[in-house]
C-alpha cells in the first residue's frame, strides 16, 4: 500500500495525544496489523524506521515499533465450526456452504504507545 | 507512561466520510464509487452511463487521477458536471479529498454522483469516501486471478461489474470460476457482465443504478 503515509498518519495520531499530555519522548509504539487489513508489517517497519531516522513525531534512536499481526480467522454462521480461511474464505470447510464470516484479520489500529 | 489508545489507523478518514455521508443524504443524492485496477475501463463506463441516463437523472462526476485532467474531460464531453481530483502521485481517494471538492457541487441539482477512483486494487480499498455503494469493475484481459489475489477489494465491493466482455472469445477468461471465486470469498456480492464498447449487458447496469436511486430516495 502506501505505508509512508499511513505511518505518517499514525505518528500524527500518537504525536498529537503525547503532547497533550505534555510527553516530550515517544519510546515504544503498539499496532495491530491483521493479515486481511491490507497493510504489510514490513512496509510499516521500514516506513517507521524512516521517521525514527529523521526524528520526527518525538521519536529518537531508541523508539521502538510493535507489530502485533492478526491472523484471519472465521466462523460458519450455519453449523458453528471455526476454522483458518484459506482464498475462498467464506467457505466453511466443514458443511462447504457460503456462510462463513471473518471474525479476526481486518483490524488496523494502533493499541498503545510509551511516552514520557 | 503507557496509554492505550485502541484506535482506528483510519479514525480521521472516517469521521470525514460520515460528513460526506450527512450531507448526500440531506440531498437525497445517490453516490457510487467505482473501483478497479488501471484500464479496467472506469471512465469508458461512465461515459456509456451519463449517455444513457443523463436525459433522465442530472449526473455529477468526481474523477481521481495521479496527475491529469484526461478523465474529467471525457466525462464532460458527454455533458456531465465533472471535477477532477489530482492525488499527486497517491494512490487512492480519501474522504478529505472528496469534502475538498463538493463545494464545487449544486447538490439541489445531483442525483447521482459517480465518484472514480484512483486505478489501483490495493490502496482505495481500504477508505469510506461516504458513497452509498461501492462497485469493483473488474475486466477480462486481467485474467482470473485477480480476485483471490485482491480478496479485500472483492470483499468490501457490493457489486463486480465484469467489462471487456467482447473479449471473452478471445481470452481464457473464465466466467463462472470468476463467480465462483466472489461467491467464496463475498457471497452478498454479484458479478454482471458488460461491454462499455458494444453497450452488451449494460441494461442491467443501469437498471441496478435506477434501482438504488430509488430505493434511496424512498429511504
Ligand atoms: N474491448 C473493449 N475495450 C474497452 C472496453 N471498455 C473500455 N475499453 C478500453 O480500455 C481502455 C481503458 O479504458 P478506460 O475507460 O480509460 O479505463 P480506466 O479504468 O478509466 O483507466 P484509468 O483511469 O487509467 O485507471 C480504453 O482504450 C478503452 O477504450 C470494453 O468493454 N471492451
Ligand atoms: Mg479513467
Ligand atoms: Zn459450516
Amino acid at each position: 500500500m502506501h505505508e509512508m503515509a499511513l505511518m505518517g498518519d499514525i505518528l500524527q495520531l500518537i504525536e498529537k495525544d503525547a503532547r497533550s499530555r505534555n510527553m516530550e519522548k515517544i519510546e515504544k509504539v503498539e499496532l495491530i496489523v491483521g493479515d486481511l487489513s491490507n497493510a504489510l508489517p514490513d512496509a510499516l517497519e521500514m516506513a517507521f524506521t524512516i521517521f525514527r531516522a529523521r526524528g520526527l513525531a518525538l521519536l529518537s534512536e531508541q523508539s521502538e515499533l510493535v507489530i502485533k499481526k492478526e491472523a484471519a480467522r472465521a466462523k460458519c454462521t450455519v453449523c458453528g465450526f471455526e476454522y483458518n480461511p484459506d482464498a475462498r474464505l467464506s467457505i466453511c470447510p466443514k458443511c462447504s456452504l457460503p456462510s462463513g464470516i471473518l471474525t479476526a484479520g481486518e483490524t488496523f489500529k494502533v493499541q498503545s504507545y510509551e511516552g514520557s | 507512561m503507557k496509554i492505550d489508545l485502541d484506535v482506528e489507523v483510519l479514525a480521521d478518514n472516517n469521521t470525514a466520510a460520515s460528513y460526506n455521508r450527512d450531507l448526500f443524504e440531506k440531498n437525497k443524492t445517490l453516490v457510487i464509487n467505482l473501483m478497479s485496477s488501471p484500464g479496467a475501463g472506469k471512465t469508458t463506463l461512465l461515459e456509456k452511463t451519463v449517455a444513457r441516463l443523463g436525459k433522465e437523472y442530472r449526473i455529477g462526476v468526481i474523477e481521481g487521477d495521479l496527475a491529469t485532467e484526461k478523465d474529467a474531460d471525457r466525462i464532460r464531453a458527454f455533458g456531465a458536471q465533472a471535477v477532477q481530483i489530482n492525488t499527486n502521485g497517491g494512490c487512492h481517494l480519501d474522504a478529505r479529498m472528496v469534502a475538498k471538492v463538493l463545494p464545487e457541487f449544486d447538490f439541489d441539482d445531483i442525483d447521482l454522483l459517480f465518484i472514480e477512483n484512483v486505478g489501483n486494487l490495493v490502496c482505495p480499498s481500504g477508505y469510506d469516501l461516504g458513497q452509498n455503494h461501492k462497485v469493483a469493475i473488474l475486466s477480462v484481459p486481467e485474467g482470473n486471478d485477480k480476485i483471490p489475489k485482491y480478496p479485500v477489494m472483492f470483499r468490501r465491493t457490493e457489486m463486480v461489474v465484469l467489462n471487456k466482455i467482447d473479449l471473452l472469445p478471445y481470452l481464457d477468461f473464465d466466467v463462472k470460476m470468476a463467480m465462483e471465486d466472489l461467491l467464496g470469498i463475498n457471497p452478498q456480492s454479484r458479478l454482471i457482465q458488460v461491454s462499455s464498447r458494444t453497450g452488451e449487458g449494460l441494461d442491467e447496469w443501469l437498471s441496478w443504478i435506477k434501482q438504488a436511486y430509488k430505493q434511496n430516495v424512498e429511504r
